[in-house]
């Protein structure tokens, strides 16, 4: 077939233009900040000692560790509980436009708010849930000051304000499968969990791979969740990659901040990027 | 279920503000009437109307400042607006984007001494030393600590302050317990109240800056023993862990961690002025800026006393924290008018304002101006004691310009028992060699 362009190729210069100034190059500037020893009073030639320094420091393995597990944990149970309840709404029951809203609503909620009314609920004599644990007889935990739970508790708020929008496009998903696949089943005698199992989920992957990929990316990059409700802290127990690199930038370390984002660059890129190949390779079969 | 309903709120004010400085007015935020005594000012300042811009954090108390503010516009016809922002490690950063971004405020109220350097304050602020009524009128002391490489930046916003153990003096009664000189007779006393089911010190872990007063705190008692130490932690060649006397102050935040509230992790600032005033806790060991905040909110404080960190050996000392100061933007549009009201800051005048208005939490940095004779108690008996007989010293970021970035964690993290005095010592030592890397000083690269 003879080359047959639609558009002309000037189309795309305004978003190549925009995309090039406000993305690829502050990338690749950002990579030339990190081989600097940059602070506030001046810059000056560093090397990759910065990458040293920051691959050296003491809450680094636990920052690490963090990340992972943070991004894992949400990961797994937005997938679960989003396609559970986008099944759930889609379903015939009376109130599903308003039981939608309620599921999307802690979306539209500012982080840095949910992540202060949550430190208030979590608080560990005054906060309502340790208040309610009592009238029935048990003592709650510190949720935030146990270095055991504080976590966890970081994840089970991320998984509350979360849950919504992987709901929203398994909802969007589970719409679009043709009905006519389920009349078939159910003339076959499928029971409504095989229907779940061998139509729903399958048809609806493409949406899965969606929810993960963006799951587990802003999982890695969280930062504005854990700074409010922890701090990182207490010490350094709930410390994740982004809150090390932004104590760094608070302190006046740019270049040494900035190797920190590049390390978080392409960690989440060796990790999302064959991820969402392999994903999309199964999609196709 | 209301204290749900106002959390909620909070929540939703705090989002809309953005965690950024908010603009308030210096007339509406405060009531007070700027009449002051009489006293003659060195220069004399035009009244001129003109509008100037004041940054200052949340931590600090604003009574004084605003009441100044006000005779400022009634004397010299220059109207603050006040702009607050956060303390803690965000506010850091907001002063250091708006520094360089260009986008300071006329006047910006900062830490003196380590924190100050750290801003490259040659860039950014002006240089005051010429300015023969300020050069005159500070402190010897204090001016050292907002002096960089021979040029003189500030001025104090508030008085000195100190950090010290604030105690219940109601409790101390009930128990016969004595001010204890030693940090032994100290820990008696903590198990004491213990046994006997009282908080026996308040931790107010959620605002983690906090933590740090226990070790930085006891720098006097530290440099009383090796006065040699800031000189050589500078140059490198002593280090926290290597020291046994540096090492006891971080011994001093693992002693503490069996004594805290049960709820130690979220108790907060606010919290904690609430529980030594009421008496739900017999110690807190704090900056004493906390005196003001108590006053502020109970019209009262003297039930609360001070008293030094107590020494691991040898005699105890105070130590001192100077001052927050006002800087003057370089680059400001206002830069005359910015100039006239920091002049008129440290006159007699305003400063029987702002002692009107809110008294000191320790002695101010003015040369000639004395503690006024209705001082809380704390200040006026416990702290002025060391002073008067020489027993003060101060914060260690008033000797060097080395503070390592994670002090406060790294407190946090050993006050709550998750390290020993020797893990944490060598983690801010790090901190130390990182902070030496970035001022580019010789030993650490």
């Amino acid at each position: 077939m003879k080359e047959k362009r639609v558009y002309n190729i000037w189309f795309v210069v305004p978003a190549l233009i925009i995309f090039g100034i406000f993305f690829l190059l502050p990338i690749l500037i950002s990579f030339v900040f990190s081989l600097m020893n940059w602070t506030f009073t001046g810059m000056s030639w560093a090397g990759l000692r910065n990458f040293k320094t920051f691959f050296s420091d003491y809450s680094m393995t636990i920052g690490i560790k963090n990340t992972l597990i943070y991004a894992a944990a949400t990961c797994i149970f937005k997938v679960v509980l989003g396609f559970l309840l986008a099944v759930f709404l889609t379903s015939g029951i009376r109130t599903k436009n308003f039981l939608r809203s309620v599921a999307f609503f802690p979306n539209i909620v500012s982080t840095i708010a949910v992540g202060i009314t949550f430190t208030a609920l979590m608080h560990p004599s005054k906060g309502l849930i340790n208040k309610a644990l009592a009238v029935i007889g048990i003592t709650g935990p510190d949720w935030l000051g146990n270095t055991h739970l504080a976590l966890g508790s970081v994840i089970f708020t991320d998984i509350w304000k979360g849950v919504g929008v992987a709901t929203i496009i398994y909802i969007a998903g589970i719409t679009s499968i043709d009905r006519s696949y389920y009349e078939a089943a159910s003339i076959d005698g499928a029971t409504s969990f095989q229907e779940l199992m061998k139509i729903t989920l399958p048809l609806c992957r493409p949406s899965m791979n969606s929810v993960i990929i963006l799951a587990l990316t802003s999982g890695m990059r969280c930062f504005d969740l854990i700074w409010t409700m922890t701090g990182g802290g207490p010490g350094f127990v709930t410390d994740v990659l982004a809150s090390i690199v932004y104590k760094k930038y608070a302190a006046g370390y740019y270049g040494l901040s900035t190797a920190g984002n590049v390390i978080m660059f392409i960690l989440i890129a060796v990790i999302a990027i064959p991820l969402q190949n392999w994903l999309q390779s199964r999609e196709e079969v | 279920m209301k204290k749900q309903l106002a959390v909620l709120l909070t929540a939703a004010m705090v989002t809309s503000m953005g965690l950024s400085a908010v603009s308030v007015s210096a007339e509406d935020a405060t009531a007070s009437d700027g009449e002051a005594a009489e006293s003659v000012a060195e220069p004399e300042w035009e009244y001129e109307e003109a509008t100037i811009t004041l940054m200052i954090d949340t931590d600090m108390t604003d009574a004084g400042l605003l009441a100044v503010c006000d005779l400022a516009k009634e004397k010299l016809g220059i109207t603050v607006e006040v702009e607050y922002r956060v303390g803690g490690t965000d506010g850091d950063n907001l002063v250091k984007t708006r520094l360089a971004s260009g986008d300071m405020t006329d006047i910006c109220a900062y830490n003196s001494g380590a924190l100050l350097s750290a801003l490259n304050p040659s860039e950014y602020f002006a240089d005051l030393s010429d300015d023969e009524w300020i050069a005159s009128r500070l402190d010897a002391t204090y001016a050292s600590t907002v002096t960089v490489n021979d040029a003189l930046y500030g001025v104090p916003a508030c008085a000195s302050q100190a950090g010290a153990v604030m105690y219940n003096k109601d409790i101390y009664e009930e128990y016969g317990l004595e001010v204890p000189t030693t940090w032994d007779e100290f820990l008696e006393n903590c198990q004491v109240l213990q046994d006997a089911g009282e908080t026996a010190v308040i931790g107010s872990f959620a605002d983690s800056w906090t933590t740090q007063v226990v070790f930085l705190g006891d720098n006097a008692n530290l440099m009383a023993l090796d006065p040699d130490f800031a000189t050589n932690l500078t140059n490198g060649e002593d280090t926290y862990a290597g020291n046994e006397y540096a090492l006891a102050s971080f011994q001093k935040c693992v002693d503490l961690n069996p004594y805290y509230n049960s709820d130690y992790l979220a108790t907060s600032y606010d919290d904690a002025c609430d529980m030594i005033y009421n008496g739900d806790g017999a110690h807190w060991i704090c900056l004493t800026q906390a005196l003001s905040n108590i006053y502020e909110l109970y019209g009262d404080n003297s039930s609360i006393g001070v008293f030094a960190i107590p020494a691991t050996e040898g005699d105890t000392y105070l130590t001192t924290w100077m001052p927050t100061s006002l800087y003057l933007n370089k680059n400001s549009e206002n830069y005359d008018a910015a100039l006239r009201f920091m002049e008129f800051y440290i006159s007699d005048e305003a400063l029987d304002c702002y002692t009107e208005t809110i008294l000191p939490d320790g002695p101010y940095c003015i040369n000639g101006y004395e503690l006024p004779d209705n001082a809380y108690p704390a200040v006026a008996e416990d702290m002025q004691a060391y002073f008067d007989s020489g027993m003060t010293g101060l914060a260690m970021e008033f000797l060097t310009d080395i503070k390592g970035s994670n002090c406060m964690q790294i407190t946090q993290e050993a006050g709550s028992g998750q390290t020993t005095a020797e893990e944490a010592a060598a983690k801010y030592d790090s901190d130390c060699l990182l902070q030496a890397q970035q001022l580019g000083y010789e030993w650490a690269q």
